[in-house]
């Protein structure tokens, strides 16, 4: 039982939150504002790749750090707490590690090393529609067409789909799933921005009779546990991110308060006040254990489907309460454009409704309970 | 970052889990049952003497203390262990005072009094609350004087509980009544409830258990009995309460009622035709329940790994101590709508965890006030984990 970080560990969190407290300004933020320009810093993002960053989990020999999705957790807490404006969940969890971990050895020569270099950016389009917490394709379909596939269908809220050079998405095909990397720019394939609340630049994905070489296919079939394994992984992302989100709203909130005066005293000093706020301190700690616990498991490539489920349970919880907490203690300032708390409420929303909100894992992991699994040792 | 047992810590939770089947004899449970989950019994007793017999009691304590040496997380395996099974364990005795008399303690507690509490014969209850001290402690008004080698102690308390059974009472009391701040004027003792001048009387509560006020008349006892240092009592109340507020939180027996109430839910009919677990509320309330009880685990799995490291947060400590209490209570809630009307019943109409949840609902509203008002807590929490200023009181 170890809840402490390595030297290691710990020279990442440093790092990361050093170039993001540097980099990630209000100013730059608000460049993207009401879509502005679509939320992607790319001097940000050559700056995190020179660090060697976004390659984190990628291994040595394509150019990436040899470390592990707990390192990768971490780097995503500090770009939660600064909000930066990088596809890092989308490119490093989305793309990354399914492509490390089930590419052909010629799609790894093809794409890993550029990908981790930042030169080819990786998304993966795993939302149709609907509100559940399972990603199995529904609208996509594909038939086997000689050494092709052909896919027809769409998907919904592709994150960074526009900058992506390719896009990891299932389709149904007969009764089998299989999984492909999408070049967004082939024939049949048409992209139309979606407005996000968070601002993170998406895109809806209507795919007519799209041709996907064999050398670009993923799995032919048997795609349903590779995706399962990419879910938890990018929902463990999700949590780590919305911690780092939900850890920096709640300290603003507490400066706010500590200096705001009314009634000739500092806000902070009305217990109504700061008992809000504790909640708001157990409630981040409870995400943290069990997004860290989830996202242990996972990077030892251990079991963790309940595990994922309840961090996530927490990270939608704990998002909800931490945004509407913070934005009250605060009064209007919490809603107040020329201040920053209002983009992380966004930032809280978005991670707890991606990829199923509390209720559809609460439901899952019921379900489980009712299906003779999920007691305690 | 491993937020999982080593092979040796499911071997030691594994040997305990047995231990503890054996030990808990139908008989042994029936009287801790009539004792209302406080313990207090002849076999209690003696089961309590038989643990510390095999070593138990002080399994995570160092060698030098007369413990086995390990850490305070294999402590901490024991304890959810024990109480999994059901015994009412003297966790305040044990886990809370216990450890800071064995680092405070003069020369005759270590010899007299350590020994025996890991013996498993020694208990001691905690006198800190009066009738006009409670969450405001450091008000408390029992004194105790210097005469001669002696002190003299005269006071009440109130809330004392367990003190009917216990052999010692950890006594705050106030030996400066001039200092500037009124919590630098008071003192520890351990006093012996076998002396003339102890009594009590029981206080009959809303679940059934029996609480005491306690009563302190002219005892006389010698310096041996002070504990720390003089007019430094309040560092040692706020440390055992830091421990007592981890302890109260133990994801034991509530991970083992949930899986009783989960088993249960999965075999009983449900009128109508199916089982009771294949209705969707049920799944509901069981999820959320397995929720949070995993966070309970996993702040008390923390909590033991951060005094192991030797770096336990007070505002940690509270926020264990007001998850973990409000926790409890939404899951005896939420379990209880499960099992039913037979929750409502003493008996459990034949559903064991429907019979525990029928006590467990009228025993648990202690727990946010006992230990330290959940108030005080986030006042702490916003204080030491949020940097927020307090107002003057």
């Amino acid at each position: 039982m170890d809840f402490g970080f390595s030297d290691e560990q710990r020279d990442i969190r440093e790092l990361a939150r050093q170039i993001f407290s540097e980099q990630v300004t209000a100013d730059r933020l608000r460049a993207y504002d009401e879509y502005a320009e679509p939320r992607f810093d790319r001097d940000l993002w050559q700056i995190l790749v020179d660090a060697g960053l976004p390659a984190l989990a990628v291994e040595e020999r394509y150019g990436g750090g040899g470390f592990g999705l707990m390192e990768l957790g971490l780097l995503l807490e500090e770009a939660g707490r600064s909000i930066a404006p990088l596809p890092l969940v989308s490119h490093c969890v989305g793309g990354l590690l399914p492509l490390q971990r089930f590419g052909s050895d010629a799609q790894k020569e093809r794409w890993l090393a550029p990908a981790a270099r930042g030169d080819v950016l990786l998304t993966a389009a795993l939302v149709e529609g609907g509100s559940g917490a399972h990603c199995l394709p529904e609208l996509t379909t594909a038939t086997r067409e000689g050494e092709e596939l052909v896919l027809t269908g769409r998907k919904l809220a592709v994150p960074y789909a526009s900058q992506a050079d390719r896009i990891l998405l299932a389709a149904r095909c007969d009764n089998e799933v299989a999984l492909c990397w999408l070049d967004p720019s082939s024939s049949g394939v048409r992209l139309e921005p979606c407005q996000a609340t968070s601002f993170e630049p998406q895109a809806r994905l209507e795919l007519e009779s799209v041709r996907i070489p064999a050398a670009d296919v993923l799995a032919w079939q048997g795609g349903a546990s590779l995706l399962e394994w990419l879910v938890q992984r990018m929902t463990v992302a999700l949590c780590c991110h919305q911690l780092g989100v939900a850890d920096a709203a709640m300290r603003m909130a507490a400066s706010y308060t500590a200096e705001r005066q009314q009634f000739g005293v500092p806000v902070a000093t009305f217990q109504a006040v700061g008992h809000r706020m504790a909640n708001c301190y157990i409630d981040v700690e409870c995400l943290r254990l069990a997004g860290y616990q989830a996202c242990s498991l996972l990077a030892e490539e251990q079991p963790a489907t309940l595990e994922t489920r309840i961090a996530k349970v927490w990270a939608g919880d704990v998002g909800h309460r931490v945004s509407y907490a913070t934005q009250h203690v605060h009064g209007g300032m919490g809603i107040d454009r020329d201040y920053p708390l209002w983009r992380y409420c966004l930032w809280l929303r978005h991670n707890e409704m991606t990829l199923g909100g509390s209720s559809a894992q609460l439901a899952a992991i019921g379900a489980g309970l009712a299906a003779g699994e999920g007691l305690f040792a | 970052m491993k937020i999982q047992f080593t092979p040796e810590q499911i071997a030691l939770r594994d040997e305990l889990r047995a231990y503890f089947r054996e030990l808990m004899t139908p008989e042994l449970q029936a009287e801790c049952e009539r004792d209302m989950g406080e313990g207090g019994g002849p076999l209690w007793r003696e089961a309590l003497r038989r643990m510390g017999r095999d070593g138990w009691i002080g399994l995570g304590w160092p060698e030098s203390l007369g413990g086995r040496g390990l850490t305070p997380l294999e402590q901490f395996i024991f304890v959810e262990e024990v109480m999994r099974a059901g015994y009412p364990f003297p966790f305040l005795t044990t886990e809370s005072v216990g450890p800071i008399l064995a680092e405070h303690g003069n020369s005759w507690i270590q010899r007299e009094i350590v020994p025996k509490i890991l013996a498993g014969e020694l208990l001691i209850a905690i006198g800190y609350s009066e009738p006009g001290a409670g969450t405001d402690l450091a008000s408390l008004r029992t004194r105790a004087e210097r005469d001669g080698d002696e002190w003299v102690i005269d006071g009440q308390k109130m809330w004392t509980s367990l003190a009917h059974f216990c052999d010692y009472t950890w006594l705050a009391v106030r030996t400066d009544p001039q200092a500037p701040k009124k919590h630098k004027g008071i003192s520890m003792f351990l006093v012996p409830n076998s002396d003339p001048g102890w009594s009590a009387s029981p206080v009959h509560t809303l679940g059934g258990v029996r609480t005491n006020a306690t009563y302190y008349d002219n005892i006389r006892v010698s310096d041996d009995h002070r504990v720390g240092e003089l007019h430094g009592g309040w560092k040692l109340i706020t440390s055992q309460l830091n421990r007592e507020r981890l302890s109260l939180i133990n994801f034991g027996p509530s991970a083992e009622l949930f899986n009783a109430t989960v088993r249960w839910a999965r075999e009983a009919e449900r009128p109508g035709g199916g089982k009771v677990i294949d209705t969707s509320w049920v799944q509901l309330n069981l999820a959320r329940c397995r929720a949070a009880i995993e966070c309970m685990k996993l702040i008390v799995y923390k909590q033991s790994w951060a005094m192991t490291e030797g770096n336990l947060d007070m505002a940690d400590a509270s926020a264990a101590k007001v998850f973990g209490s409000e926790a409890f209570i939404e899951l005896y809630r939420a379990l209880g709508e499960v099992v039913g009307h037979a929750g409502l019943l003493r008996d459990g109409d034949g559903c064991d965890s429907a019979r525990r949840l029928e006590r467990l609902y009228r025993t648990a509203s202690i727990i946010t006030f006992g230990g330290g008002t959940n108030e005080i807590q986030r006042d702490i929490i916003s204080a030491a984990g949020l940097w927020m200023p307090r107002a003057s009181r």
